[in-house]
């Protein structure tokens, strides 16, 4: 019978129901695609540079990051004995260092990165980046460039760079390798100066046999934390230094930091506004009802199980704009996430400035579309409280008077 | 029976206070018809709503049958409501979302009456009232007198021991006020129920067995008419 009263309460006042129905649907639709945007942007940069090229943590020898020379090399075998860490599924050791490469006229500052192809294969998505020819075989001399460094030198696949650099203590290093295959790293900024070649290919040339400049230390799912905690405490901290990925790239943290805060505040706005309409609702509801509430009580009705009638009208509605709302907005979320906004034009340059690419796909995260539920659902709740104290102050007396 | 005793009733509106009943003592017997009647302002609400537990009075009690109801705590007091006394009041006292027969019905379902029984008086119950073939209509498809009409076979449908009406016809023409007083004036007699009524109409005062007049909250007449 409750049930029967809500519901028929809900189509009495039909156009006020529509309205409150339609304020949560859009709350809702409009909250999880700005989240979904936020979060799926973020994604997007994180797996570009972090997943993709520069991993959650990394290992270096001490004093690596801020002079990035060769002579700051470690052992390899140095990090075996983290393989036996729960916390960490893979190390992949690489080589990262400068040196100039020249093609005819044209000579340019590149970074050459070391990988072991096998390992780089198992671990990290890096393979993907191929736009062009062969990725790194096991034994070849072949490289692969960044798909800006290509247009910058001017090269085509199966023509050589020459490579000149300060070896390890202050030798010279020098040769000459094929370009075997393009790739594109997904930013600008490394696709203009990155070179991949073998791991032992880069030890020869700078002359560190057995030896790395850094190490991507890959972590349990989501728990890179952990990883890092616990490789910190087994590491000799006098020898190695232990990063994350927002120390390696404050810029990144600080953005998506920033861009956070103005979307929740944005949020704020949103459900300060999708709070008053459904107090407003609930305002005319318990003001118009006064009459009627008051009969209820008087013809022996208690006032718990009016508070329920009147809380079960919001919830149903509740209900319905939430479920409505995610009906809407997930096939909306689902398509960028597949076809992602390309940005163009101003936003474009700018985005790309950043050294990011500037697609935005939308995140398919769950719990962006439950977060914003429960708070509708909480804000429903809230306003509700108003016309539980109406209810609870009802004298039959005073209200049938009005 | 309703045993009245030295009810005093002030109300308190910033300074200035209102003697709204002053040491009315009455009692009523099972099965009486009775008519308060009094000029506008006399008290004939405020009685009646301390008489059905809606209002408390500033001073005396209400005994009904063994309950003394001014004692009661709020949900005891609804519930004694629920299952001792009908009330009619003057207008849109219905529930708008319900049809007639919901209306008639409800009562007995928060008392939580059997399926069967329910049917059985509602059905009974809106036949006594002549609203028999209006059972599916909303309050807002009927006419005022037939709302009342429905209003009164409710207020029976929870067999209560009594049931009070405040100005029940005030907002009916002549004809409907006429036949709505003789379907309570049936049931009164069929189902010996005790009716107490506030009324401005001299053809409605003229229907009751009993006719208690109130000016400036005192009891100035109470008289019986034995009928026929
Ligand atoms: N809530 C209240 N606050 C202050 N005074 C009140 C209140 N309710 C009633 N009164 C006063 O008490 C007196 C009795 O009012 P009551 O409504 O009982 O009269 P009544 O006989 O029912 O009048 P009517 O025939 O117009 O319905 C009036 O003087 C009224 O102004
Ligand atoms: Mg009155």
């Amino acid at each position: 019978m409750i049930l029967k009263l809500a519901w028929r309460n809900i189509f009495r006042n039909k156009r006020r129901s529509i309205i409150t129905v339609s304020s949560i649907v859009f709350a809702v639709v409009f909250a999880v695609t700005m989240r979904s945007l936020q979060h799926g942007a973020y994604d997007n940069m994180l797996k570009n540079i972090v997943g993709n090229y520069l991993g959650y943590v990394q290992v270096h020898f001490k004093g690596f990051w801020n002079e990035k020379t060769i002579d700051n090399s470690f052992y390899i075998e140095d990090l075996d004995s983290l393989k036996n860490d729960p916390t960490v599924t893979f190390i992949n050791p690489r080589i990262e260092g400068f040196a100039l490469a020249s093609h005819k006229k044209e000579s340019k500052p590149v970074v050459i990165l070391g990988l072991d192809a096998k390992m780089e294969n198992q671990n990290t998505p890096i393979k993907e980046s191929l736009i062009n020819g062969e990725f790194l075989s096991d034994n070849s001399d072949g490289i692969l460039i960044g798909k800006g460094l290509q247009k910058i030198m001017n090269v085509q696949m199966g023509d050589s760079l020459v490579f000149l650099s300060q070896g390890y203590q202050g030798s010279i290093a020098s040769g000459i390798y094929p370009i075997n295959g393009i790739v594109d790293l997904k930013t600008p900024d490394l696709n203009r100066r990155t070179v991949i070649m073998n791991l032992n290919r880069a030890q020869d040339f700078f002359g560190i046999n057995h030896m790395a400049t850094s190490a991507i230390i890959g972590p349990k799912i989501d728990e890179w934390e952990k990883t890092e905690k616990s490789i910190k405490e087994q590491l000799d901290s006098s020898q190695f230094e232990v990063m994350n990925w927002q120390q390696m790239l404050p810029e990144l943290k600080q953005l998506i930091d920033v861009d956070r805060a103005g979307g929740t505040f944005v949020l704020i706005i949103l459900y300060s506004i999708l709070t008053f309409s459904l107090f407003g609702t609930v305002l005319m509801l318990a003001e118009e009802r006064n009459f009627e509430f008051g009969v209820l009580v008087a013809i022996g009705m208690r006032k718990s199980m009016i508070i329920r009638v009147a809380i079960l009208e919001t919830l149903i509605m509740a209900l319905v704009g939430v479920i409505l709302g995610l009906l809407l907005v997930i096939p909306i979320v689902t398509y960028f996430h597949f076809y992602p906004i390309n940005l163009s034009g101003q936003m474009q340059e700018v985005v790309e400035q950043f050294g990011f690419e500037a697609i935005i796909p939308t995140s398919l995260d769950p719990s962006i579309s439950l977060t914003q539920t429960f708070i509708v659902f909480m804000i429903t709740i809230l306003v509700n409280l108003y016309t539980i104290i109406k209810i609870k102050n009802i004298q039959p007396s005073k209200a049938m008077r009005a | 029976m309703i045993s009245i005793q030295n009810i005093q009733k002030t109300y308190q509106s910033g300074d200035i206070k209102v003697q709204a009943l002053q040491n009315i003592n009455l009692t009523i017997n099972k099965g009486e018809f009775t008519a308060i009647v009094g000029p506008s302002g006399s008290g004939k609400t405020t009685l009646l709503n301390i008489i059905g537990g809606l209002d408390s009075p500033t001073e005396g009690s209400i005994r009904i049958n063994t309950t003394e109801i001014t004692q009661l705590p709020e949900n005891e007091l609804i519930d004694f409501r629920l299952h001792h006394i009908g009330f009619v009041f003057q207008s849109y006292n219905l529930i708008p979302v319900l049809t007639a027969k919901e209306n008639v019905e409800f009562l007995m379902l928060l008392q939580k009456q059997g399926d069967q029984f329910r049917n059985e008086r509602t059905l009974k119950l809106l036949k006594a009232v002549g609203l028999e073939d209006q059972v599916n209509k909303k309050p807002n498809e009927m006419s005022g007198g037939q709302q009342q009409r429905v209003a009164v076979a409710r207020a029976l449908a929870s067999k209560p021991s009594f049931v009070l009406a405040d100005e029940p016809t005030a907002n009916l023409d002549s004809k409907s006020s006429e036949n709505l007083l003789d379907i309570m004036q049936q049931l009164n007699k069929v189902e010996n129920t005790t009716f107490i009524f506030s009324t401005h109409d001299q053809r409605v005062i003229d229907k009751a067995n009993r006719i208690i007049t109130i000016e400036d909250g005192k009891v100035i007449s109470d008289t019986h008419h034995s009928k026929d």
